[in-house]
């Protein structure tokens, strides 16, 4: 598959985000804290992520990366500290406890992810994946499904051609019919993000999207990536291992160890940081 | 696929006159549609006309010629109108049930409290058992009759909402359960409900709260384990009928009524977004919430939905024998339901109203009839009727050991359980199923127009291949559509 064949396609304009207005900061995490009993997962975190921008988040196994994405997502709340995106709180603070918005909340706020082990509904087709993700947008009721009212009728019309639209633009449009389980690894993958797209997302979290991919698949993706975020408005936040990926595509570099950031900055910086190097990077900085 | 011919037309409308006018639009198609199939799938098509005509006709059949041969002359001994009605009845049931084990895949062993509150539901508002008040209202009693007679048709939509507010009230406290804990939370609530009923015969109680004082005295709330009887039977005014036991085939026809509005619905609500969340829920609960599903909303719709069925089905019931009683509603009815949806084929509707058809005519035609020979032969012999359970035990065992998807399996558990990981094993898992219709299609072909269908035979390999995977794709397109 080449995504980059794609390139004439018109992107689907239904999908864009409203344009972002200032240019400010999409997400802004300040002092985020997560305890599992007395191991200390993330350690007093600010992290903010830029409008527009593909920050990607690094670091060693067990740094707490993940347990970043799920507390943004709204999977985990935070022990303390607060998350904010888009001008709205994620973690509020009632009566002294803190209580994160649920993960459904969360993604009709804006925010779409994949996850690092594919988690995609096996036995459901394609294009109902991605059906699915559209999810949070639409508006009928169960009286409505019950009854196949016009609105809905209308409503399942409009969806099925947006998810063909994101199938088109993952290149998946021939496999709609497939079973999800039934795919290639690399499909799955990109299925996967065709199903965030489809909740119309403002942030899209990629967890280790190139993971198991060979070079040419895994530079197809990432040029895929750029796309997304200059046809689609997307502010991307991506956790990689593949440093090439990271220093290619990455505007900005955030490096987790032990739960804390240790570094931040543009990817040529990042990489030139003794600390990260120490850390994490070592070979890998030298050898490119 | 009748959307689709209205998608074509395009105009969806708007409020009720748009929906009359789009169910108005696919009743119009119907013809279309039926000669569709016919080219498509002739000998699919053929068999199932004949069936369903059978079917429809079949209480007809049987009270005109059959009647007098039923328990007797065949092997198999035919069902009665009674056995048909709680075919009726047990369908609706699976249906609901298979909302929401089948669908939603939260497993449900106290499904029969739903199936009481319908009856009870009836029994309260179309009986006598109020007696020291009289509200009658289009019913077919005479005014100033003791206690509440209201019509089934008003019945039958309070059953939906009380049974279905009982099953989001029972699943507000699942929702965080899974599997063997979610099953005997169920199983805790199939219990509680019909014992409630045995034991509120006689309730005396003094609350005070403040100013407020409510007080009772021998209050017979649910007429104990004597239940409550008689109970008004459906009455349709204008064609004077009543669908009661002694109606000969009027009540069955009145379950087919229902059973096809809930066979509706289920399979509308299947092809929804709501059907989709629910899949997704039994899928991974987990991604579905990240993709914005609220899995607490959609599972309790789940139950809420699915209960109302039962209610529907309990409601019937009742109006049907004209009396219930707590004891209608025990354990074992749950697992019959459960077991009909399993063995028929968890997650399709029609694999479930098989089981419940099946299952229903081995319990109460089947085994009650070998009972009776075996009792003339051997009068000594145990009565097979009783072992009831042990032969659906045995069956289901047999079921998980050869077919564990069930006769009519649902496309995606039969691929699921099947182990299919790749397109290939799904799609020769598929073929597998469908091979036999396949089989039956050339032969029929040939049947029907020999020289025709010789020349259609033996395409370039090529071809055929091409054929083939049309052929696949249009399977999976169909299993979408229907």
């Amino acid at each position: 598959m080449s995504l980059s064949e794609t390139g004439g396609q018109p992107a689907a304009n239904a999908l864009v985000p409203p344009a972002a207005g200032d240019a400010g900061m999409l997400v802004r995490s300040r002092g985020v804290t997560k305890r599992f009993g007395g191991l200390v997962a993330v350690n007093a975190v600010d992290f903010d992520i830029p409008r527009g921008a593909i920050v990607s988040l690094i670091g060693p196994n067990g740094a707490g990366k993940t347990t970043f994405f799920n507390m943004i997502t709204g999977f985990y709340t935070p022990t303390s500290g607060s998350i904010e995106f888009d001008g709205n709180p994620i973690v509020v603070k009632r009566r002294n406890r803190i209580k994160s918005l649920r993960p459904h909340e969360v993604a009709a706020l804006g925010i779409g992810r994949t996850f690092q082990n594919i988690r995609l509904f096996g036995t459901m087709t394609a294009l109902d994946n991605v059906r699915l993700g559209a999810n949070v947008h639409l508006k009928s009721h169960w009286w409505d499904a019950a009854l196949r009212t016009p609105g809905m009728l209308r409503e399942e019309a409009e969806n099925r051609e947006a998810s063909m639209e994101l199938l088109r633009l993952v290149n998946l449009e021939d496999r709609a019919h497939a079973w999800a389980r039934s795919l290639p690894y690399g499909d799955q993958r990109r299925l996967e993000i065709a199903r965030a797209l489809a909740t119309r997302p403002k942030l899209l979290l990629l967890d280790e999207p190139t993971a198991g991919m060979n070079a040419s698949e895994t530079r197809d993706l990432t040029d895929f990536i750029r796309r997304l975020r200059s046809e689609l408005n997307l502010t991307i936040l991506l956790i990689e291992h593949d440093m090439r990926v990271v220093m290619g595509i990455s505007d900005r570099v955030t490096v987790l160890d032990y739960g804390q950031v240790i570094a931040e900055g543009t990817p040529v910086d990042v990489r030139r940081n003794p600390k990260v190097i120490e850390a994490y990077l070592g070979r890998g900085a030298t050898d490119t | 696929m009748t959307t689709v011919t209205v998608k074509d037309q395009d105009p969806y409308g708007h409020g009720i006159g748009g929906w009359l006018s789009h169910v108005g639009a696919v009743l119009a198609d119907l013809p279309t549609t039926y000669r569709r199939e016919l080219t498509l799938h002739r000998r699919r098509t053929i068999s199932l006309t004949v069936l369903v005509i059978l079917l429809v006709t079949y209480p007809i059949l049987n009270s005109a010629f059959l009647a007098g041969f039923s328990r007797t002359v065949f092997p198999l001994p035919l069902p009665d109108d009674t056995v048909v009605t709680f075919m009726m009845i047990f369908g609706i049931m699976a249906i609901g049930l298979n909302i929401v084990a089948g669908f939603a895949g939260l497993l449900d062993l106290g499904y029969v409290a739903f199936y009481a509150l319908g009856a009870y539901t009836a029994a309260f508002l179309a009986s006598s058992h109020w007696g020291s008040i009289s509200i009658v209202f289009l019913a077919n009693v005479a005014p100033g009759f003791p206690g509440i007679h209201l019509p089934f048709w008003i019945i039958v939509p309070v059953a939906i909402l009380v049974a279905g507010t009982f099953g989001a009230l029972l699943g507000a406290p699942t929702l965080r359960l899974r599997g063997d804990y979610l099953a005997i939370v169920t199983l805790g609530f199939g219990e509680i409900v019909p014992v409630v009923f045995r034991n509120l015969a006689d309730v005396t109680f003094n609350f005070s709260l403040g100013p407020i004082n409510i007080a009772a005295q021998h209050l017979n709330l649910t007429g104990g384990s004597l239940g409550i009887n008689p109970i008004d039977a459906p009455f349709l005014p204008f064609a004077d009928i009543t669908f009661n036991a002694s109606a000969g085939y009027a009540p069955v026809y009145l379950g087919m009524f229902l059973l096809v509005i809930a066979i509706l619905f289920a399979r509308n609500l299947e092809r929804s977004r709501i059907g989709r969340a629910w899949m997704a829920i039994r899928e991974d609960e987990l991604a579905a919430e990240m993709m914005g599903v609220n899995t607490i909303r959609t599972k309790l719709l789940a139950f809420a939905l699915g209960a109302s069925f039962a209610g529907v089905a309990g409601s019937l019931q009742a109006s049907y024998l004209g009396a219930t009683t707590s004891d209608f509603f025990t354990f074992s009815t749950s697992i019959l339901v459960l077991i009909m949806v399993i063995l028929g084929g968890i997650g399709n509707i029609w694999g479930v109203l098989l089981g419940a058809v099946a299952l229903t005519y081995v319990d109460k035609t089947f085994l009650p009839y070998i009972g009776q020979q075996v009792q003339q032969i051997a009068p000594s012999f145990p009565n097979p009727a009783q072992f009831n359970f042990l032969l659906f035990g045995v069956i289901l065992v047999a079921m998980m050991r050869f077919r564990p998807e069930g006769f009519l399996p649902n496309r995606q558990r039969a691929a699921e359980l099947a182990g299919a990981h790749t397109q290939a094993e799904v799609e020769a898992k598929v073929d597998e199923i469908v091979a036999v219709d396949a089989e039956a299609e050339v032969e029929a072909a040939i049947e029907a127009d020999p020289i025709a269908a010789l020349e259609n035979l033996g395409p370039p390999p090529g071809q055929a291949e091409a054929s083939g995977d049309a052929r696949a794709a249009e399977t999976i397109d169909e299993a979408k559509d229907l």
